[in-house]
């Protein structure tokens, strides 16, 4: 019984950090856009569907983890420019063209790589024991892999002249374009980046889950309760929030069944709304 | 009178002499399937209104109303399928366990505004959603519950029930357009002003002395009890009720149907919904990846018309009239009704 308490808790701490490049993407596209995103589970959607091609056109999977962020970078530099960038003003309209993005992207995916899902196998099998159990070493890599994005994404954020630019942006946009800070393609390159760890995730994600055109509708409002718990524009809180989400859910999965973990979350998800909306993390609003 | 009104008036009653003879007009130039698809669209329609009275009047953004809608079909099923309800109780069991549902949740939901408004409308509508996916027992889960017609109305012999397809057409017609007067009078009434200056600015509504929290929350039972009917009424219509209407997407493919249409208008979920329903029927027929399409729609309408269909038709029109009232005279304020 134990065990089964470890392995879920174990597989929800992985899922979530995996949760948690995703819900990156979401909240500074949220932050610094001030678009509701609902087409970014099919980014990491398409992520697990380029992974998928990668391994079948070249039989190499680990081409995946570069292919598919690449591709995720530059569709999402060509949604913002040609989708997001005419209807920027108003969040309202944000989720009626996403929504359409989340269409097209899933209906394109079902016409190249077909309506029935398909496994991937990891390309590391085998398991190692850790704490008394066996557990599979693609679950472990998958954690570092997540753990070194999370941490490159932060250290570009705070040490890097355009990561700067993006916090900038993002705190007072008006002074930023008065300090010569070039906001337009700052916003290009902020999709392209939540696109891109989207993706990443997914390229991740992939030999986890299964590869399916509807893979991102569940993953959605995941992501967006990670967002909220963890405070909206407190990226380090959603991270936090995401694992922690994803390893309750892991838990509780061990006692009763996966809906009742997930009626669980939301109702947590309810709480910290109503009693803290700036987050669990922060002591006051911005 | 201005040009406007005066073509708008022209093309209501086109359009109400239109509805009014859709089962006989329509089977004529094409088959009964259309008379039903556009019962359907009726429903449909209301449903979006539901979002768009929240949105278009009040300001809120609700991403949950599938919530109330879910209610609305659960309430006619239940009813008749376990309880054994006749049509008319099943119907009001329906629309009470909607406005119930939007009373209870409203009273939390409303204390949040825009972002964490639409979110909290959503993850009540998910944990509901998760809930009737797993009461098998009670609701069959993604099934759903089927269940047999009773009648609408008998005297003695005379029998009326959905199974007829005029009466049930008529019957829809008359139910959504009476919701639509309703929602029609309340936006005209002072209670609608107050829902328009809370949109408009929710500070100064307060500092001039509108109880900003309970009219929101009239608001939201409002748009509840109309997702409810239009839930109740997809009941009848399909003769079933289940989960897969309480998802996420239900809720998102009404409020993109509201702010295509335009938001704000009494029209514009109407014609929003037609829109995007006659596409998937017309095109789904012939080619199986329709939702393209939809997509590829919704993008260009909130690019090229932001304030949605009705919003560029009027602004068409506004540029007649303005030519017709030359220059000189100050532009008059836009009021929407």
């Amino acid at each position: 019984m134990s065990d089964t308490l470890l392995l879920l808790a174990l597989n929800g701490l992985i899922w979530g950090l995996i949760i948690a490049l995703i819900a990156l993407g979401l909240s500074i596209i949220f932050g610094l856009l001030d678009v509701i995103n609902i087409a970014h589970g099919d980014f990491f959607m398409v992520g697990t569907v380029v992974a998928w091609f990668t391994l079948q056109l070249t039989g190499n999977f680990w081409l995946g983890f570069i292919v598919a962020p690449l591709v995720g970078f530059i569709l999402g530099a060509l949604i913002q420019r040609i989708v997001i960038q005419p209807i920027r003003s108003t969040a309202a309209l944000s989720i009626v063209a996403t929504f359409g993005l989340s269409l097209i992207l899933q209906e394109v995916v079902r016409i190249t790589f077909g309506p029935t899902p398909h496994r991937i196998l990891p390309p590391i099998t085998g398991t190692v024991p850790l704490f008394g159990i066996q557990y599979e070493i693609y679950r472990i890599f998958a954690a570092g892999l997540s753990i070194a994005a999370l941490a490159g994404f932060f250290l570009f954020l705070q040490y890097t002249k355009v990561g700067t630019w993006m916090r900038a942006v993002r705190h007072d946009r008006d002074t930023a374009i008065a300090m010569g800070i070039p906001a337009q393609r700052i916003y290009i390159l902020t999709f392209a980046i939540g696109f891109a760890l989207a993706a990443f995730g997914g390229a991740v994600a992939a030999p986890i889950t299964t590869v399916d055109f509807r893979g991102g509708v569940d993953i959605l409002p995941f992501c967006f309760m990670a967002v909220i718990i963890g405070g909206l524009g407190n990226l380090p809180g959603t991270a936090a929030a995401a694992v922690l989400l994803s390893f309750m859910e892991g838990v509780i999965q061990s006692t009763a069944d996966p809906t009742i973990a997930r009626i669980a979350s939301l109702v947590l998800m309810s709480a910290v709304l109503l009693l803290r909306p700036q987050g669990l993390f922060k002591g006051y609003v911005r | 009178m201005t040009l406007r009104s005066t073509i708008e008036r022209m093309l209501f009653a086109l359009f109400a002499a239109f509805m009014l003879s859709v089962p006989w007009v329509v089977p004529a130039f094409v088959n009964d399937f259309w008379v039903n698809l556009i019962a359907e669209v009726l429903i449909w329609s209301l449903f979006a209104a539901s979002v768009n009275l929240l949105f278009g009047y009040v300001g809120l953004l609700s991403f949950g109303q599938a919530l109330y809608f879910g209610f609305g079909m659960y309430g006619v099923g239940i009813g008749i399928d376990h309880l054994g309800l006749s049509f008319w109780p099943a119907f009001g069991l329906g629309i009470t366990a909607a406005v119930a549902m939007a009373l209870l949740s409203g009273v939390l939901a409303v204390r949040l505004t825009w972002h964490y408004f639409a979110i909290i409308t959503v993850v009540f509508s998910l944990i509901f959603y998760f809930l009737a996916v797993t009461m098998k027992s009670l609701t069959g889960g993604d099934d759903g519950i089927n269940f047999s017609m009773p009648p609408t109305f008998s005297f003695g012999g005379t029998v009326l029930s959905f199974t007829n397809q005029t009466f049930q057409y008529f019957f829809i017609l008359t139910t959504v357009a009476l919701c639509f007067y309703l929602m029609h009078r309340v936006i005209r009434s002072p209670l609608g002003k107050a829902f328009l200056a809370i949109r408009d600015n929710d500070v100064r509504a307060s500092l001039i002395g509108l109880n900003v929290y309970l009219l929101r929350l009239i608001a939201f039972v409002m748009a509840g009890f109309l997702a409810g009917v239009a839930g109740a009424l997809f009941a009848f219509f399909g003769r079933y009720a289940s989960a897969s209407y309480m998802f996420y997407h239900v809720s998102g493919e009404a409020v993109v149907w509201a702010i295509v249409g335009g938001a704000g208008t009494l029209f514009g979920p109407i014609i929003g919904t037609s829109l995007f329903i006659f596409i998937r029927e017309v095109v789904s027929t012939r080619w199986e990846h329709h939702a393209l399409i939809v997509g590829v729609m919704a993008i260009l309408v909130v690019i090229m018309a932001p304030k949605g269909l009705v919003g560029l038709w009027r602004d068409l029109l506004g540029r007649l009239d303005d030519r017709e009232t030359s220059g000189n005279v100050a532009k008059k304020l836009r009021t929407e009704p």
